[in-house]
């Protein structure tokens, strides 16, 4: 253990791999600079000292970070963050290497990757990155208690569908019909090869291959509510929490639009993404991956994307109501910035008293089975809510 | 006589204790510190997160991490007597008495620059020539990382350095200006608030988050009259002329007061607050029948903390701690989500307070 931790702090940066990217950041500098020296000098001291201020410089480019909005953030304090974040794990490792102290770490390096940057900060950074993940997650499974369910298969059910049904067209024939007339389609029997199908329904496996990772949840069933927040938690921990059989009065939470498959490549080699998304995005690092996973009676109220959309069911099934992107001003969009593709009704039972426009929309409702993908075209509006427990995954291009 | 109460970070060697010669990294407990120059005068001090400005007549002095390490200092001279201070970490904002703003970069070579604001279009007289630009005095200043605000004598609202709003001259008068990172409070004569910024956290009070380019009023609160306003990082606080506390914004660390987690300590409370909660203050040192003497009288906020004075002199503090920016806490405890009595705060003194992003500095009048 001591060894292989003495050989993962020689991949840390010394100050001449990161001084060109700290060249305008007075207290960056100087802090990066105290921290590399200490790390690269087997005789340093000042340990308590440059442990704090390593703390202090990951505070500050937290609060930069959270100003303004997210995507305006300078990637420099991005970099600079979760370069810091990697100085503060080896002085907690070299305080405590229990553990409690590196479940906390591996979360610090899961905080770096989701709110830092952590790409291309300097030669070894990669090798850094992994050999620190697998040094931390060693023992973190194993400590897990009892086993979770393996979700049953589901018999299909014969329903309604508002909305034309395909079965496993061709690109060209989704070209035609599907994204050249901008019209939203259910598609059938595409991605039933993906490993996911078969693998995700024992929870016990995304616990394996995922239980350490730190995710941003939603807690609260409906992101336009008052009582919404959203946290990071340890993916084990709301798994748990969210579908073990002893779960009792728990509030939801829902693991909603996030890039998992970008942070746990093992879980990226489970699916694949449809050819379908070839008919406008050059390459697939163009589609946009991002998984949703929750308890029963999660709820999307009804919104609308900037993009082309295929939401693909991997289990579990979800009702969707979905409005055409021509009746917008018949929606009552939210007014605030944050939630301006979101409508204030209920598509579940709309109020027209309260919402009289509301007549004059034709909402198509279908049941989003197991194995099957829903095409969106952009600006569509849709209101999507889980029935059962749930996993999908949506691409989204342009 | 005049005495400095520091606690806070301090990692840059910002503020000089008096008993000792430098105290690296946090300071944990109210402590004595000196203000360069003569201590005894009545210094002017605005704190950003790595350095601290103090101004003493017409001397301005930097101290704390400036170009390349901790303890540098930097001392000009300004033509009058400096007025107000306002700091962030890119520079400070320099108010004469005679209105003239300048702006000092934080950084060792810097000097004092003449900041030029925008000027109404110019005005042409009966025979079509243009009138020289009037000199716009400013009168008010504040600024925060990703905001500068200055509001002139003839009460026009600038984002240095253009000018975003004009307020009608006369009765109209603020009463106090106030920066958080992004947003601006300001509270006139009347007892009126007006916000603008960025809101996305709920900072700015109106039910909607988002960006509001001008100073807007704020209607929650319209029709109370407010006496003291306070502009933490991404939260405010306003303080009404019957005592109650008002705060709303981004409550991440307990900054407001309320509840960080919920009761199973594993899932968090929503966290912004964009309307104005009234805050009820645990009770004081009056009795229950006197509770006036307690009640909440000013206001300030750091960046994720608030601190709140009370008529009978106690000063009390939620939010973040971990930087020793409440005074002594117990160790590991890194926040507060309601309000306690800040020990150590001597009774039976006039005291203000400023508050630097991760700090509190009291200063007492003996």
């Amino acid at each position: 253990m001591v060894d292989s931790i003495d050989h993962i702090v020689k991949l840390l940066p010394r100050f001449a791999d990161i001084e060109e990217l700290l060249q305008n950041e007075v207290e960056a500098k100087y802090i990066l600079k105290r921290a590399a020296d200490y790390f690269g000098n087997p005789h340093s001291n000042g340990e308590e000292e440059i442990s704090y201020l390593i703390c202090a410089l990951v505070d500050k480019n937290w609060e930069h970070i959270h100003s303004g909005h997210f995507s305006s953030v300078p990637v420099t304090i991005r970099k600079i963050y979760a370069l810091g974040c990697y100085f503060k794990i080896f002085f907690l490792l070299l305080e405590d290497r229990s553990l409690e102290q590196r479940e906390l770490c591996s979360a610090i390096l899961d905080e770096a990757q989701l709110l830092g940057c952590t790409d291309k900060l300097y030669e070894k950074c990669n090798e850094l990155k992994q050999a620190l993940m697998k040094y931390l997650d060693k023992d973190a499974i194993k400590m897990t208690m009892n086993p979770l369910p393996i979700l049953a298969p589901v018999e299909r059910r014969i329903t309604d569908c508002d909305i034309p049904t395909l079965d496993a067209p061709s690109i060209m024939e989704f070209r035609i019909k599907c994204y050249q007339e901008l019209q939203p389609t259910l598609l059938l029997n595409t991605i039933n090869h993906w490993p996911a199908m078969t693998k995700w329904r024992d929870l016990n496996y995304l616990l394996k291959v995922a239980g350490n990772r730190t995710v941003p949840i939603e807690i609260g069933s409906n992101y336009a509510s008052d009582e919404w927040s959203q946290q990071l938690v340890k993916l084990r921990d709301f798994l748990y929490r969210q579908f073990s059989q002893t779960k009792g009065d728990q509030e939801i939470e829902y693991l909603a639009q996030h890039e998992l498959f970008a942070q746990i490549p093992a879980l990226q080699a489970d699916i694949c993404v449809p050819d379908y998304c070839t008919v406008s995005a050059t390459n697939e690092a163009d589609v946009d991956i991002k998984a949703w996973l929750g308890p029963r009676h999660t709820i999307s109220p009804m919104h609308n994307d900037p993009k082309h959309n295929l939401l693909c069911q991997v289990f579990g099934c979800k009702r969707i109501i979905l409005a055409s992107s021509a009746d917008t001003e018949y929606l009552y969009p939210h007014e605030s910035e944050f939630l301006n593709n979101t409508s204030q009704i209920d598509a579940a039972k709309p109020d027209f008293d309260r919402f009289p426009l509301l007549k004059s929309v034709r909402f198509y409702k279908l049941l989003l089975q197991p194995g099957d993908c829903l095409y969106l075209p952009p600006k569509w509006w849709h209101d999507v809510r889980s029935e059962t427990d749930s996993f999908s995954v949506s691409f989204w291009w342009e | 006589m005049r005495r400095l109460l520091f606690t806070g970070f301090n990692a840059f060697g910002q503020h000089n204790a008096s008993n000792t010669e430098r105290t690296s990294g946090r300071v944990n407990a109210l402590t004595e510190i000196t203000a360069p120059g003569d201590s005894k005068g009545n210094a002017i001090v605005a704190l950003s997160w790595r350095y601290t400005a103090f101004a003493m007549g017409n001397k301005l002095w930097l101290q704390g991490l400036l170009d390349s390490s901790p303890d540098e200092s930097l001392e000009v001279h300004a033509a009058a007597e400096i007025k107000a201070l306002a700091a962030c970490d890119a520079h400070c904002l320099v108010l004469l008495q005679n209105g003239q703003l300048y702006k000092l970069q934080a950084k060792l070579s810097a000097t004092l620059l003449p900041i030029k604001l925008e000027t109404a279009a110019a005005k042409r007289d009966i025979f079509g020539q243009a009138k020289a630009a009037e000199a716009i005095s400013v009168a008010h200043i504040a600024c925060g990382s990703h905001i500068n605000v200055a509001i002139s004598a003839r009460n026009a609202v600038y984002s240095i350095p253009s000018c975003l709003h004009r307020f009608p001259q006369g009765a109209w008068r603020v009463q106090q200006l106030e920066c958080g990172h992004e947003h601006a409070l300001l509270l006139n004569g009347n007892g009126d608030v007006y916000s603008w910024g960025n809101g996305l956290r709920g900072q700015l009070g109106h039910e909607t988050l988002g960006v509001e380019e001008r100073p807007l009023l704020l209607e929650p609160l319209a029709g109370i009259k407010i006496i003291h306003i306070a502009a933490g990082g991404w939260h405010s606080a306003a303080i009404s002329a019957f005592g109650d506390l008002y705060v709303w914004g981004w409550n991440c660390n307990g900054q407001l007061g309320m509840r960080v987690m919920k009761p199973d300590g594993l899932l968090k409370e929503p966290t912004v607050y964009p309307l104005p909660q009234l805050q009820d203050l645990p009770p004081c040192c009056a009795a229950a029948e006197e509770t006036d003497l307690c009640a909440p009288l000013k206001a300030y906020a750091g960046s994720r903390h608030t601190l709140i004075q009370r008529s009978c002199g106690r000063l009390w503090a939620s939010g973040w701690c971990a930087h020793g920016q409440l005074g002594k806490q117990p160790p590991n405890l890194s926040y507060l989500d309601s309000f306690y009595a800040v020990q150590q705060v001597p009774k039976d003194c006039d005291y203000t307070v400023v508050c630097g992003p991760w700090s509190t500095l009291i200063t007492l009048s003996e």
